[in-house]
């Protein structure tokens, strides 16, 4: 109990609290958004901490040199290069699955590590700090940086948080593309047959996905408290992402509760070792068991899914479990 | 909604029984409680006179009862014997289990005259033979009562007949069959009785040998149809698709079609016949723009659209019904209103500067619903939820209702019951009826013969023969189908 109370307490506990909380909720909630993106076209993006470096880096080069311009445009110019950045490192992948037919969960995979080096480089060498002792770049411009929420000790960058998922939603949902890509996802063969450019539709997919996350990158330099670019400043997003759209089962609005879970797990883990003596390692438990447990309840809610429409027009009684190649005969 | 409204059934020692129903009249529902992977709401199952308990599928197994699903239930990469072996308790510890079950393999062939090898290995087998396994596996366990679910949706018409005559030993040497079924001639070569289920409910109960097919189909919809041929039309027009000396080899070096020529005139359905395997499936990618051939040209409304790629298959002109529903037909994921609106994204009605125009979508779908039948409660629900009758209806709903001038039909009724078979040949007939031009695959030689004016016979890639569908009779199109399939095996 005390672990539970010692998590909601870091989370919601006090304004510094939920602004910590608030501030994981953008990357984790971009991430998995650009995940669902990928998905929809059935592409697997496990780049997306590359893609998050990749924008980052991009947006810290600019942030460092756009002084002097007016803050929207700093702004502005900041995260659009940002989702520049993600765009073309996912357009590598995409590129190598489109043309060289190379696996894009590959791919995408080792391009992180590349990314991983890149920045690494970068943040001791060539945009190291003046000092050259802490391996990290200098500040970029304070203007801009998204303005603090004074309140919510947390930047406006979150307003991302519901636009994000609302684009996203929309652009799936109630666009031409959008159908494209689910039609591509739902039965690639069937949409080459009725005429769609499953390719070109795919590797539009997989740069949204891309953008999304290099925006995230852009949104971490932003929050970071000093404003600059440290090694490793993805911390890991790119990946707990994934669980994020796991646990939303793909479906961009439900990205946003399980983001809000997943950023308290990860805001509470630290403060519990603290106040409760027990050992973060335990929300990593949690969070493995939430995924566990959505993943189990995906039988459920399929088998519900598969339910017959008869002959009458009328759904069927809901079957005990049947394999499901038997619901699809005939 | 109810699948099965109270049916009551009683199935005696030694007969074969037919459940014959349309897809989704509760055929496959009612066998599996029986079988204990749906346990039902209200009533109770006798078996040998005793009320019985059947919760799972172990149940059944015990009061003897089995099952031989669609799906084949066996490991490709072992032995007839080992699969056998495979079902049989303690079979992984006891090391003599695979030799006993080689015995009990070869006992069992000889007796039923399967002509199956313990030793062979399952991937080896063709799927009659593998269906016989399935069978052994059931005697195997001493089975008393089986269970066939549609056996012949993947049997060859020979190894029907010889499935047809291990039903009936099968019920001489005492043991009862129950054979599910929406296939006519399947119950009268078959079964001593037959139920017919609709709706759920059962709504007759005949013995075969007092009754004829016209008086079954009635009681299966509900009134009778008319699958009879209609007049010729005269009204043949200009040539709306032709193929002109089209080659293609496949990637296994396969020479799939043979200089291939034919025409297909407005207000006409010239209709391809042939073994399946002879090029048809090539035919109809080649005639869809799908493949590209290695040489000749396809002519659609005077246009050369020989090389133009995937994106011509939006070309206002062309309808597909593709031969594989399932894999290039539909979207099984996606809704049914989704799935008849992807060929309308270039519809200013439908999409304005890429955004739907949902309230319009929605009307259009529930006019399409009506005009095509389609039997859902709405457009929203899942295309893999509608039964291949009602996802068959979707799929020409979205090709006829854009008014082409040209129409791919594959197989296009394959896996359908009587019912859908009776709208989807009036369908076709409406559109030749307006003057649309047909091209019609199908192995059904009887579906070719009711519907088409002309029909050309397909052997080894090569068009062997057309015929004037009036003087065209089963025998002779057999006769030459067959004549030319030697050299191919």
């Amino acid at each position: 109990m005390a672990a539970v109370r010692a998590m909601f307490s870091a989370s919601f506990g006090g304004v510094s609290q939920i602004g910590g909380m608030l501030r994981k909720l953008v990357p984790l909630t971009l991430v998995s958004l650009g995940w669902v993106v990928a998905f929809s076209v059935r592409r697997i993006n496990v780049g997306l901490e590359g893609q998050i470096l990749a924008g980052g880096t991009l947006a810290t080069l600019v942030g460092l040199h756009v002084a002097g311009m007016p803050a929207v445009i700093q702004i502005a110019a900041v995260s659009f290069v940002g989702a520049i950045g993600g765009l073309a490192w996912a357009g590598v992948a995409a590129w190598l699955w489109a043309r060289r037919n190379v696996n894009e969960i590959i791919s995408t995979l080792l391009l992180n590590f590349v990314m991983i080096q890149i920045v690494s480089w970068l943040v001791n060498g060539p945009l190291e700090e003046p000092t050259h002792t802490l391996g990290q770049t200098g500040p970029i411009s304070p203007s801009a940086r998204w303005p603090m929420i004074e309140a919510l000790r947390t930047r406006w960058d979150i307003v991302l948080v519901p636009i994000g998922v609302a684009v996203i939603y929309v652009l799936l949902t109630r666009t031409r593309l959008g159908f494209r890509m689910r039609a591509t996802g739902s039965n690639n063969r069937f949409a080459a047959y009725s005429g769609l450019r499953t390719v070109r539709v795919s590797v539009l997919a997989m740069i949204i996905s891309g953008g999304l996350a290099g925006l995230a990158g852009a949104s971490l330099i932003s929050s970071n408290p000093a404003g600059n670019m440290g090694e490793n400043f993805s911390a890991n997003f790119g990946f707990e992402g994934i669980a994020v759209a796991l646990l939303a089962r793909n479906h961009p609005i439900g990205c946003l509760p399980a983001a809000v879970l997943f950023a308290v797990l990860r805001q509470g883990g630290s403060l519990m070792e603290a106040q409760a003596g027990i050992s973060s390692g335990l929300v990593l438990v949690t969070q493995g068991l939430v995924i566990g447990i959505v993943a189990a309840s995906n039988f459920y809610v399929s088998r519900y899914r598969r339910r017959r429409i008869d002959a009458t027009g009328q759904a069927t009684r809901r079957t005990a479990a049947v394999p499901a190649r038997e619901a699809i005969e005939s | 909604m109810v699948a099965n409204d109270n049916v009551s059934l009683c199935v005696q020692t030694g007969e074969v029984l037919a459940i014959l129903g349309e897809n989704g009249a509760g055929k496959s529902t009612l066998m599996k409680i029986v079988g204990g992977l749906t346990a039902a709401d209200v009533g109770e199952i006798f078996v040998w006179g005793k009320p019985a308990r059947i919760r799972r599928p172990k149940d059944a197994r015990e009061l003897g009862i089995g099952m031989v699903h669609q799906h084949f239930m066996l490991v490709p990469d072992m032995t007839v014997a080992e699969n056998l072996a495979l079902g049989q308790p303690g079979a992984l510890t006891a090391p003599s289990a695979v030799g006993a079950a080689r015995r009990r393999v070869n006992e069992l062939a000889d007796r039923y005259e399967f002509g199956i090898s313990p030793n062979t290995l399952i991937e080896d087998l063709s799927v009659g033979e593998r269906q016989r396994v399935e069978i052994l596996k059931l005697l195997d366990a001493d089975a008393r009562i089986l269970i066939f679910d549609e056996p012949t949706a993947v049997l060859a018409q020979r190894e029907w007949e010889h499935l047809a005559g291990v039903l009936s030993s099968l019920a001489q040497a005492g043991r009862t069959i129950i054979l599910i079924t929406h296939k006519l001639h399947e119950v009268f070569e078959a079964s001593t009785r037959c139920v017919v289920l609709r709706s759920g409910r059962l709504v007759g109960s005949v013995n075969t040998a007092d009754t004829t097919p016209d008086a079954v189909v009635e009681m299966m919809i509900g009134r009778s149809v008319d699958l009879h041929r209609e007049a010729t039309h005269d009204q043949i027009g200009d040539v709306a698709l032709e193929l002109a000396h089209v080659w293609l080899r496949d990637d296994d070096g396969r020479q799939r079609l043979v200089d291939v020529s034919l025409k297909v005139h407005d207000g006409e359905i010239l209709g391809i016949a042939g073994i399946e395997g002879n090029g048809q499936s090539q035919l109809i990618d080649v005639a869809c723009g799908f493949r590209n051939p290695d040489e000749g040209t396809v002519t659609l409304a005077g246009r050369n659209i020989t090389n133009l790629g995937p994106a011509k298959q939006v070309d206002p002109d062309l309808a597909v019904i593709p031969e594989d529903r399932h894999r290039d037909g539909v979207a099984l994921p996606m809704s049914v209103s989704d799935n008849m609106l992807i060929k309308e994204l270039h519809n200013p009605r439908l999409f304005r500067r890429g955004w739907r125009q949902a309230a319009r979508i929605r009307e259009r779908d529930n006019q399409l619903i009506e005009q095509f039948d389609i039997r859902i409660p709405h457009a929203d629900v899942y295309m893999r939820q509608l039964s291949g009758g009602n996802q068959q209806k979707v799929v020409l709903a979205r090709e006829l209702s854009r008014q082409p001038r040209v129409v791919i039909a594959a197989q296009p009724t394959r896996g359908l019951d009587v019912g859908a078979m009776e709208f989807v040949y009036n369908a076709l007939r409406t559109h030749r009826n307006r003057g649309g031009a047909t091209l019609l695959v199908s192995s059904e030689l009887d579906e070719l013969i009711l519907l088409a004016d002309r029909i050309a016979v397909m052997v080894d890639g090569r068009i062997v023969g057309t015929f004037d569908a009036n003087d065209a009779s089963v025998e002779k199109i057999g006769r030459l189908m067959i004549s030319g399939v030697g050299s191919d095996g």
